[in-house]
């Protein structure tokens, strides 16, 4: 029992893990580029939620400054701003590997990792 | 004033790439003057500031005056103005390389658009180089591999798209290893200011030894993904070479530096000797460092294209660097540091002469170099003596670092990695020296004509002259050059 309810407790570092590695593990061993894109931002996705759940505080409120309340417990704002530009910095990347992917995919007509590398094996041993 | 120079050198630049897209008359030429005049006030900014630094001690510069605690704080130590200064004064030389035609393979109108990414790279080297925040770090971290993999897939040639892919996610493991690494200390120490992270770090870190060790371990990970550190270099080789000569001259010579620099304030700024010691971090770092020297000097006499095994002998250059790092004391550093300076110089002027036979052959074959000393005495002049650099020999700036890799390492009493020092020097020697053989005692294709200056443009000549000769020169006068990275070195110790 005790142990289900650590898990409880510490469900977003171990969700934000879990995240981290599903990326990773995409990003390593799939062979579509597209794919592996999308590996990079299940991974960013991982650390972003384990970067907020740091700034969680129990039983904080949300950081809006009330001028009739002044002794409120606010959660950390600061995570969150940290993280508002991490995201604006994973979605240009995103985009420029998908960009990446279209030029590719006009050059070798495919998106697939192995055939890419198939055809550039072949090319070099008609040299 | 002397305050705000940091900021203002970074908002030069950064202005800079955004005013080169609204040139409409003749874009190009105004491109290059106005940038290369913008390069120099920034040079000479950065000089300024780096005597100020000596003299008066750092400058910290808070942005919008909030406390560093919540803010961000960019802070000029004597480390980061004399790297500045250094890579300002390569990519100035660079620079000027470029401007006389040999961005090859890009196309015309693409020109500007290389000439505003190179004004970010700069930008966002700068900026690693000032700023005291961790998570600032992993900001200009990200517009630096943004723009290095842009710069890489800029010449319209199916090889670079797949490098640079390959390059793009390699790259984006590592920041997100790097990111996740700094949410575990903001974790312990609800900082990412490096300085107030590690006044918490010395007294709460045997509490939290579990999250100091894997925070280290992603991040050193992640940057070592970045700086091409021996089991994480498989990208680099196909990137570099892949990419325009002057692009790969700015990529080995500077930007990989810039990641090891991030490691050093990372290991000395952030985490400070006593844990360092305690994780028995140097160890990891020599065998790291030991195995990349032996391994990326191997892999590089197994290539055919020149720039390829420029691009592996990066790999091996980087192993010395880490080595010094790995001794963790003042003659490691000062070794590590004096290397960054010479192999800076020495893999410029390696790339820039490639670059130029590359302009004038079109070959890029190890096997192509036959008889080229007679028919480009200065390029391939210059090219045997970044070689000989390579290689060690005395009177080079080469020999000078490796010389105090060797002290440092006796310092340290670990004698036996001497042994590994010099059958890395050997390692060199079997991929250098044939090509210097090749160039200048063997008879090529054409009729030997002695001719006194090659028919290349002179701005493509003089920086490459140059580099041969500060390489001579801090080959015979180091010692003017260690003041400084003394004094870089006393910073972080």
């Amino acid at each position: 029992m005790q142990f289900i309810q650590a898990i409880i407790d510490n469900i977003n570092y171990i969700g934000a893990i879990a995240l981290f590695l599903i990326g990773l593990h995409t990003v390593v061993t799939h062979s579509n580029l597209i794919k592996r894109i999308l590996g990079v931002n299940i991974m960013g996705t991982g650390v972003f939620l384990f970067f907020i759940a740091i700034g969680n505080v129990t039983g904080g409120q949300p950081p809006i400054v009330d001028p009739d309340q002044p002794n409120v417990l606010f959660i950390n704002p600061l995570p969150s701003v940290l993280i508002l530009t991490g995201i604006v910095v994973v979605v240009s990347i995103t985009v420029y590997s998908l960009s990446l992917a279209i030029r590719i995919h006009e050059t070798y007509g495919t998106i697939d990792q192995e055939e890419i590398a198939r055809i550039i094996s072949k090319e070099e041993g008609d040299d | 004033m002397i305050n705000q120079l940091p900021i203002i050198n970074l908002m030069l630049l950064m202005g800079m790439a955004l005013a080169i897209p609204l040139f409409r008359k003749r874009a190009f030429n105004r491109t290059l003057v106005i940038g290369f005049l913008v390069m120099l006030l920034v040079l000479v900014l950065t000089v300024v500031m780096f005597v100020h630094v000596l003299q008066h001690g750092s400058i910290s510069y808070h942005f919008g005056n909030h406390p560093a605690a919540f803010g961000i704080q960019l802070l000029v130590s004597p480390f980061s103005a004399f790297f500045s200064m250094f890579i300002l004064f390569l990519a100035l030389l660079v620079y000027v390389y470029s401007c006389g035609d040999a961005t090859e393979g890009i196309e015309e109108k693409e020109y500007g658009r290389y000439y505003i990414l190179l004004f970010i790279l700069m930008f966002s080297m700068t900026g690693i180089l000032y700023t005291n925040d961790l998570f600032n770090i992993y900001v200009f971290i990200e517009i630096l591999s943004i723009t290095t993999c842009a710069i890489i897939s800029i010449k319209r040639k199916k090889e670079t798209y797949t490098s640079a892919f390959r390059y793009v996610m390699l790259n984006e493991i590592g920041s997100l290893s790097y990111l996740f690494g700094v949410a575990m200390l903001y974790m312990i120490t609800g900082y990412t200011n490096i300085e107030l992270v590690s006044q918490t770090l010395t007294t709460v870190w045997t509490s939290y030894a579990p999250n100091v060790i894997i925070a280290l371990g992603f991040m050193v990970i992640g940057i070592g993904i970045k700086a091409a550190i021996f089991p994480f270099h498989i990208w680099l080789p196909d990137a570099h070479a892949s990419a325009p000569s002057t692009s790969s001259a700015i990529l080995s010579a500077i930007v990989v530096k810039v990641y090891v620099l991030i490691l050093v304030k990372l290991l000395f700024k952030v985490y400070g000797l006593d844990i360092l010691h305690a994780l028995k971090i140097p160890l990891v770092l020599t065998i790291v460092a030991a195995t990349g020297m032996i391994m990326g000097s191997v892999f590089a006499i197994a290539q055919k294209d020149v720039k390829r095994m420029l691009g592996y002998s990066s790999v091996a250059q980087i192993g010395y660097i880490v080595m010094g790092i790995g001794l963790l004391s003042f003659m490691g550093l000062r070794a590590a540091f004096f290397h960054i300076i010479s192999h800076g110089l020495m893999k410029a002027a390696l790339f820039l002469s490639v670059g130029i036979v590359i302009f004038y052959k079109k070959n890029r074959q190890v096997k192509g170099f036959d008889g080229l000393g007679f028919q480009m005495p200065l390029t391939m002049g210059v090219f045997a003596l970044a070689g000989f650099g390579m290689i060690g020999l005395p009177l080079t700036s080469g020999f000078i670092a490796k010389l105090n890799l060797g002290l440092a390492v006796l310092d340290a009493g670990k004698g036996f990695l001497i042994g590994i020092i010099v059958l890395s020097a050997f390692l060199n020697i079997i991929y250098y020296l044939p090509i210097i053989i090749a160039a200048f005692l063997k008879t090529g294709p054409e009729e030997p004509r002695p001719t006194t200056i090659e028919k290349v443009p002179k701005l493509m000549l003089v920086p490459v002259v140059m580099l041969g000769l500060l390489i001579l020169f801090l080959g015979l006068f180091p010692n003017l050059v260690m003041e400084w990275v003394e004094a870089a070195v006393s910073t972080l110790l």
